[in-house]
């Protein structure tokens, strides 16, 4: 316990982390100015997408924020993710605790484990900014936000925003397991970005295959709208968000056994 | 056969990184509550030996005794009663010192509340424990490492160049630290570049070369066994000058220097420096240099000179050419 609550201690104050919710909450906040900035153009301009004030219209604008935070925290979760492992190994502080006698894989999933902690509390901070910065643009724009209270879409949040925790915190789990084993932050925060985007075209000839991989699968498990995968692939749905969902949990605990069992192996020098 | 009076043993340890030997049957005895400096060139292997007695990595064959009992794979918790600074100090360079330490005590042995700041006392650090680490320098750097090994308040402390970075000033605190921890009867396991301050510091010493111990044993007995006047001829007479010089004693014990041409080392006692002398004059051979004494870079240099790779300008890779060498005929205490 005493490793995990240290593991979060260090994860707070941390630039990796201020960074990265708050490039995920920047970026909405843009995106809602830039939409009431534009809003004469997108409701009078012919071919104009139509939905785009929906990120501003409650209660459909939830289900807009959730999406955008799911969607570009997949690729936030695998950077974050390396990035925490890959420092591990590349400032030493693995190596410190080992020569303590620390158990290495304990300390590699209570590292982990406060990952988990902190994406929850920054999605949940992203999408409360997100809220808030959508009110204000649809009052800004003219747009009613009686919608804010909808029962139905309040009552669907808190199951959402777990599937999508969990979707999330697997593509950090895959981050997380390559910067173990490159044993380096940057090779880590690279190969994982490779990762995330060779899935994506590799989605365009082999979607057979390819529904079956991490990032894929965290798209599948969260209802498919969210685009974890960049592109859309021509995988299509193809399973039950369920089953996505128990898929994407495999995916999750087999990263976490080869990350400590890595770990646990691995002659740590340098 | 486990020795109790042992902190530290270690036996056949070895070694390989691919085809490179880096431990070949390493065998060393380090006594309870004794300072031991721990000596060899680089590539050596000390620092192999330090990740294998920190469970880093893990040797080929051999075995290791930590505080009297076996230490292998499935014993981390023998570490609970180690500090270790192995290599450079590793920290978190956005988090204080304090931080840091306070990172660290989550790990491994508990540590009893207080410990932190008393450590923080120890090294100094106390005004700069809020700073973040980044904003330290190397001496601060090396001195919370220390801190760090020293949070368990452990039987046995291993660190690996400890006063590597530090002022002056701060070299002697750590070293008049790690005499105080020896004589509360800690054992202080040293590796080191730094000759002289070994030699100030360390009561027993080991060197290795190759992978190899190549002489272990008190400070004191080394030192009055190993005596060497060293005498300076011109590189022509090089040759003659050592076979001349091998009346004196043992061949094997006439060494002229590979990275000092016109330098030869004969291992004899300080007071037969005369000898020396009068013996190449009689051969008609004339000495532009003559020094003597009881050195330990003299030993480390006789014991390990087939293993260290000299440079241009006399100067070779392993030893710090500034530190220890002590003046012609100045006597050790």
């Amino acid at each position: 316990m005493r490793l995990f609550v240290s593991a979060l201690r260090k994860l707070a104050p941390r630039m990796a982390t201020l960074l990265t919710f708050g490039l995920l909450a920047g970026m909405l906040v843009l995106i809602d100015v830039a939409v009431v900035a534009t809003r004469g153009a997108v409701e009078g301009g012919p071919g104009r997408p139509g939905n785009v004030l929906a990120l501003i219209t409650f209660p459909g604008a939830y289900d807009q924020i959730l999406s955008f935070i799911l969607g570009l925290g997949g690729l936030f979760a695998v950077i974050y993710g390396a990035a925490i492992a890959g420092s591990e190994w590349t400032w030493g502080t693995l190596k410190t605790a080992v020569a303590r006698g620390e158990s290495r894989s304990r300390y590699l999933l209570a590292t982990f484990a406060a990952i988990g902690v902190v994406l929850a509390v920054g999605i949940l901070f992203a999408a409360v900014v997100g809220v808030i910065t959508a009110a204000i643009g649809a009052t800004v724009a003219g747009i009613s936000i009686s919608g804010i209270g909808d029962r139905a879409a309040l009552e669907a949040l808190p199951e959402h925003f777990l599937r999508g925790w969990v979707a999330i915190t697997e593509t950090a789990a895959i981050g997380f397991a390559v910067a173990t084993l490159a044993r380096s932050q940057l090779a880590g925060i690279g190969v994982g970005i490779a990762l995330y985007f060779g899935e994506t075209f590799a989605g365009l000839f082999l979607p057979d295959v390819v529904k079956y991989m991490p990032f894929h699968l965290a798209t599948a498990a969260v209802g498919g709208s969210t685009g974890f995968a960049p592109v859309p692939s021509s995988a299509g749905p193809v399973m039950s968000i369920d089953t996505a969902l128990v898929l994407v949990a495999v995916w999750l605990l087999g990263s976490l056994v080869v990350a400590a069992g890595f770990g646990e192996r691995a002659e740590i020098t340098g | 056969m486990i020795d109790p009076t042992l902190a530290l043993a270690t036996r056949g340890l070895r070694k390989s990184y691919g085809s490179r030997l880096a431990l070949d049957g390493l065998d060393l005895s380090v006594p309870a509550g004794v300072v031991y400096g721990f000596l060899g060139p680089n590539g050596a292997g000390k620092t192999t030996t330090m990740r294998v007695l920190t469970g880093l990595i893990h040797a080929d064959g051999g075995a290791v005794e930590l505080l009297g009992r076996p230490f292998t794979r499935r014993d981390r918790h023998r570490l609970f009663d180690v500090g270790a600074l192995v290599e450079s100090p590793a920290f978190y360079p956005y988090l204080s010192g304090r931080e840091n330490l306070r990172a660290l005590a989550a790990s491994g042995a508990p540590t009893p509340a207080g410990r932190i700041d008393e450590v923080l006392e120890i090294v100094g650090l106390r005004d700069r424990a809020t700073d973040p680490v980044s904003r330290y320098s190397l001496g601060m750097k090396q001195r919370l490492g220390i801190g760090g090994a020293l949070l368990n308040d452990p039987a046995l402390l291993l660190l690996d160049e400890p006063s590597n970075g530090l002022d002056p000033a701060g070299i002697v605190a750590i070293r008049e630290t790690l005499r105080h921890l020896a004589s509360i009867g800690k054992t202080v396991f040293v590796s080191s570049h730094l000759l002289a301050e070994v030699q100030q510091m360390a009561d027993v010493v080991g060197i290795i070369a190759s992978g190899r111990l190549v002489r272990e044993g008190s400070m004191q007995d080394l030192l009055v066994s190993e005596g060497v006047v060293r005498v300076r001829v011109e590189p022509a007479e090089v040759a003659t000058a050592t076979a001349r010089l091998a009346r004196l004693t043992a061949p094997d014990r006439v060494t002229p220097s590979r990275m000092e041409p016109g330098w030869i080392s004969v291992q004899i006692t300080p007071d037969r420096t005369s000898e020396v002398n009068r013996l190449l004059a009689e051969a008609g051979i004339f000495a532009s240099g003559l020094s003597s004494g009881n050195d330990l870079e003299e030993l480390f240099l006789t014991l390990t000179e087939d293993t260290t790779s000299g440079d241009p300008d006399g100067t070779f890779a392993g030893i710090d050419p500034s530190a220890g060498r002590l003046a012609p005929n100045e006597v050790l205490s």
